[in-house]
Parts: C-alpha cells; structure tokens; sequence
C-alpha cells in the first residue's frame, strides 16, 4: 500500500515536470514620465515607460487621449538605449488633462496594459474620471452597499455586544455573535478587494483576460481610494485577528481593540468620499460620524434579531438597553447628515434640480419613516414588553425597521457613486481674496 | 520605497522555514512528548496564523497585476484560517476534527494560487521554476496532512508534511526575480539584471 501511494507521487511529480505551464509574461511598470496624476506646468514633449524588463511594443503602445478623446501621441518606440524603456512623441499638447493608456508585450506574447493620467497646466483627471472610463454603474452600487452592511455588521455587532449586552451573554449569544462579527469582517475584506477591482476595471477596461495582468498600482498608490483601500484592508485584517484572539482566549479587552479600530477604520471611506473634497477637517469628520452612528444603530437592530432572539430574557434586556442607546446614535446620524445637506447644496432648490437631491430626498424620507418607527418601538412597545401580544408581534416589526435601515444604506452606496451638485462660483471679492 | 520581490520571498521563507522545522520536531519525538508543555501545542498554529496576517501587507503593497494581488490575498486568507482551525483545535474551543482538513485545504489552495498566477513557464527564469516547484510540492504535499487528518498517529504523514513544509521554504530562498536556472535563462525574461 505504501509503495503505491510513493509510486502514484512520483508520477505526480514527473507528469508536473514533464509538461510545463503554457507561456506567458508579464513586465512590470516601474516608472512613468509623466507622473502618475501629476499636474504639469510645462508640456511635456514625449510619453516615457520604464519596465523591469525589455518588452516589444505595439502600435497603440501607448496612447494619449484629451478630455474630449483626441489622440495626441505619436507612434511609440522602444528606447534604442535601453530595451526596458518604451516612449511616444506628443503634439505641442493645450492646457488640459489628459489620459495614456499603454500596452506592452513580451516577446513571449502575453500583453500586460495600463492606465496613468496626468494634467497641463491644470490638474490631472481622477483615475477614474480618465477618458474612457464609464464611471459607477449598477455593479459598483450593489458592492458598495454590501460593503455598508458588512460594516454595519462588524462595528455594529461589536457594539451590540460591548455597549447592549456587555456582560450578559449567554454561551449561545456569544456563539452568535461571533458568527456574525466573522461574515462581517470576513465581507469587509472581500467586498473591500471587490470594490477596489471594479474600480481600476472600470477606468482600465479591459476584458477579462487582460484585466487579470492589469497594472493596478496606479489606483493603489495615486489615489485617495486606493490609498484607503490599503490602509482598510491592512486594518480589518488586524480586526480580524483581534476578533479571532478574543474569541480564543475570552478576553473582552481585544474586542475593544476590534471595536474602535473597526470604527476608526471606517473613516477610509470618508477621506476618499466627495466630502473629503471639502477644505478642513469637518466636512470628512460629520461624513465619519453619520457613517460610524448608522452601522452602530443598523448592525444593532440586525444583532437584535440575529444574536439574541432565541433567548427571552436577554432579548428583554438588550431590547431596553439598546433603546437607550439608539437615540443619541440618531441624534448623531441626523446632525452630521443635515450639515453634510447644507454642504453639499448651498440653494434649497438643488434638491430636486439635480439626480444628486433627489436621490438624497429619497432617502430622506425612508430615513425619516426608520425613525417614526424606531420612536415608536420606543416609546410605545418598550412600556409594554412584558405583554405577550406585544412580544409575539415585535420581531416581525423589528425586521421591518431593519429593512428599511438596510434600504436606507443601498440609496447611501449610490450617493457616495453619484456626483453632487457643482459648487457655485466664488464672488470676484472672494476670488481675489482667495488668490491672495 | 517597495522592496524586491525576492527579499519578501525570503522573509516569508524564514517563517516557513521554522514552521516546517517546528512540525518535523513534533513529527519525530511525538505529540505526547511535544504537548508535555502546553504552550509548545500552539507554536506552529500561531506561527501559520501570523505569517497570514504578515501576508496582508504583501497583498496591499504588491499590486502590478491584479492576479498576483488575488494570489496573495488567498495566501494570506488560507494561513490564517488554518492556522485559526488548529489554535481552536488545540485549546479545546474547536471539537470537530474535520476541521484538522483546514491545512490540507490551505495547502491545496496555496498550491494553486502558485501555478495560476506564475505565467512563465519552468524555465524562463530561476523565479519562474521556483513558483512551478512550490506549487506543485504544495498541491502534492497536501495528501500528507490530509492522511494525517484520519491518521492521526502516522509518523509518515506528519513527517510528510513538515518536509513539504521545509522543502518549500528552501525553495523560496531560492528565488531571485530574473536570474538563470541550472544556467537557462529565456531571452524573453531579458538581461539578469538582480
């Protein structure tokens, strides 16, 4: 028996040495001149790439577009000097942003393609806003707003479990809890990592194939949300094995650590949200707050079904504590959520000129229908919760709160994709003053 | 500033490298002897579960094509669910022993990951045949935890399994990003220039 199993692996391994992996390469892009995104005040006179090894080039090797998808590039050549530098001459290029899109081939014929923009005289597209790219669609929506729940579930959870329950769980609450804290964290991460691939797509479009040996390293090191893209990732790892360690060795004192890192954590989607596009500190600070508030009160009310319904009189007791809890979190997600309104449309009637405010409209009524209900699970069921008609009726009507609160976070993934409106010009007095 | 490639190959060997020696230790003198100290019975599974959390980083950081950052992200998903299934086993919170299939699954996985995101073939280049090696050890080494997953005392699987380990390390620390391999280098991989 032995022997057969030893025979049977050595002809594994011979039939894997004898029959190698198809051909293909890749190169890498080192360098770019241009810049990634950078703003030039000169314009520059050729395109240059730099590879960590010699490529061969195409005929649209390298292709410059202008906003309005002229091509402004030459035929490109790889450098006499060196056979790891591609380059492409330029027309005398206006002042503008623009968008090279390159592809380079191995001599053993796998094509690796990229994507880079950079500015004359003005700032240089967003990766995503380069020529070509179809912005936010339908796919990037749904991911976004599973990234929201993910959240809602990973902080809100741990929420519910450190500032509803604390120490009153039972071994099958806690076993619960951990079910859904890991699928939270365990989504962040993976609709994270989707979210950033939709993204690069989106502005690289490429098929599949192509996609697969794309450079995404622009989008990861040049933009806010690739930037917030590492940090998350690196963060909720971390999360994740706080979130493990404390589930091993029972030691609360680590889901405090997951707990305000997750929250803290949540402030990557803010930075690279169009709040972030504001001066100062607290356009991003309210958009933190608003987001930090809604997973808290949305994982809480998901965890009050999920984690302690079975029980009934840790049900009781959560569903008490939790009332007193979700006040403050409304007041919090209200405020920041009016002065982010006022921010974003500095005339009322913006509100129903643009897409942006009628979306917001919407969701503001569904915002408004999760609170009457929330208002009246506490001022008029909580009373009442030692009746049992009343305990009998409350979890189909606590599903139905939780189902508007997660309505509520898909109409915010299509906000945060959607453009607001434009700013208003400043006043020539204000102008001046600012130029100053 | 991102270092080679090859470097973080060699500080993720090291770490493999005493993963494999931790294993064969156990392997040789037993797990009655081994567990004699109970710290000693978390030492590998700490181990695997950190070198997954330390491959996040890579994940993040690496990113010139998008398979290389899915291989990584599924390298260091797989180490840290592995080594979460053994820390649950030996503390007692786990009790199911399916979940000893949790290193047989990383290992096939990893394995996989290795042969799907090198696109070069054997010998392109010392890197290339380096990738080829490891992911096939892995694919293959992954019957040795299997069989000790249902034999539970066979020094051949366990043993097995911690030399896959260790020959896999070896072979990491072999890598250099476009170097020769047993003096062949493609001239599509262009000049050795590390």
């Amino acid at each position: 028996m032995r022997r057969a199993l030893l025979f049977a692996l050595a002809a594994c391994v011979a039939a894997a040495l004898a029959f190698p992996a198809g051909a293909w390469a890749h190169a890498t892009l080192l360098q770019t001149s241009p810049g990634v995104e950078k703003r030039l005040e000169r314009a520059p006179a050729t395109v240059t790439l730099r590879f960590d090894q010699s490529v061969k080039v195409l005929a649209n090797g390298i292709q410059v577009f202008d906003a309005q998808g002229h091509l402004v590039s030459g035929p490109p050549r790889v450098s006499p000097t060196d056979p790891r530098v591609v380059e492409a001459p330029l027309v005398k290029l206006p002042r503008g942003g623009y968008t090279v899109r390159w592809a380079a081939i191995s001599n053993d014929s796998h094509v690796g393609r990229g994507i880079f923009t950079f500015g004359v005289r003005a700032a240089a597209p967003h990766l995503s806003e380069a020529y070509g790219a179809t912005g936010p669609g339908t796919s990037e929506h749904v991911v976004r707003w599973l990234y929201f729940i993910a959240l809602a579930l990973l902080s809100g959870g741990l929420g519910f479990r450190l500032l509803v329950l604390r120490g009153a769980a039972t071994p099958e609450a806690e076993r619960r809890f951990y079910r859904v804290t890991a699928v939270g964290v365990i989504a962040v991460l993976q609709v994270g990592t989707l979210a950033f691939l939709l993204r690069a797509e989106d502005a690289l479009q490429l098929p599949f194939t192509g996609f697969l040996y794309g450079d995404l390293s622009p989008f990861a090191k040049a933009t806010r949300f690739g930037q917030a893209f590492v940090a998350m990732e690196l963060g909720f790892a971390v999360v994740a094995a706080l979130l493990f360690l404390a589930w091993l060795t029972e030691k609360r004192a680590l889901l405090w650590g997951a707990f305000v890192l997750s929250l803290a954590l949540g402030s990557g989607l803010s930075l690279s949200s169009h709040q972030a596009d504001d001066r100062g500190w607290l356009p991003s600070f309210a958009d933190w707050a608003h987001l930090s508030a809604a997973s808290l009160w949305i994982g809480g009310l998901l965890c009050l079904g999920l984690v302690v319904w079975n029980d009934r009189e840790l049900r009781r007791t959560a569903f008490w504590r939790f009332s007193e809890i979700a006040g403050p979190l409304v007041a919090i997600v209200v405020a920041a959520g009016v002065y982010m309104t006022f921010k974003r449309f500095p005339a009322v009637h913006d509100l129903w000129s643009f897409g942006y405010g009628r979306l917001l409209l919407v969701k503001l009524s569904l915002v408004c229908l999760a609170l009457s209900w929330g208002a009246f699970h506490h001022f008029v069921v909580r009373p009442r919760l030692d009746n049992p008609g009343v305990q009998r009726r409350l979890p189909r009507s606590l599903v139905g709160e939780a189902a508007v609160a997660v309505s509520i976070l898909l109409l915010a993934a299509i906000l945060v994709d959607s453009k607001p409106p434009p700013k208003p010009a400043p006043q020539p007095t204000q102008a001046l003053s600012a130029r100053r | 500033m991102q270092p080679p490639a090859e470097h973080v190959h060699w500080l993720f060997a090291t770490g493999i490298l005493f993963l494999g020696m931790l294993l064969v230790a156990e392997a040789i003198v037993g797990p009655e002897v081994w567990r004699r100290r109970k710290w000693r019975a978390y030492l590998w599974p700490s181990l695997l579960f950190g070198l997954g959390v330390f491959m996040w980083p890579v994940m993040v950081f690496f990113t010139n094509s998008t398979i290389h950052m899915l291989a990584h992200s599924s390298w260091a998903q797989m180490m840290m669910v592995a080594g979460a299934a053994e820390l649950g086993l030996v503390s007692g919170k786990l009790k199911s022993r399916y979940w000893k299939l949790a290193v047989p699954v990383m290992l096939a996985v990893a394995g996989s990951a290795f042969l799907i995101h090198e696109a070069n073939p054997w010998l392109y280049s010392r890197s290339a045949f380096v990738h080829h090696l490891c992911g096939w050890m892995l694919l293959i080494g992954a019957l040795f935890p299997l069989g000790a997953a249902f034999k539970t005392r066979s020094l051949f699987f366990k043993a097995g399994y911690g030399l896959v380990v260790v020959a896999v390390s070896v072979a990491l620390f072999t890598s250099r990003d476009v170097a020769p391999v047993f003096g062949h280098l493609s001239p599509s991989a262009g000049v050795a220039h590390r």
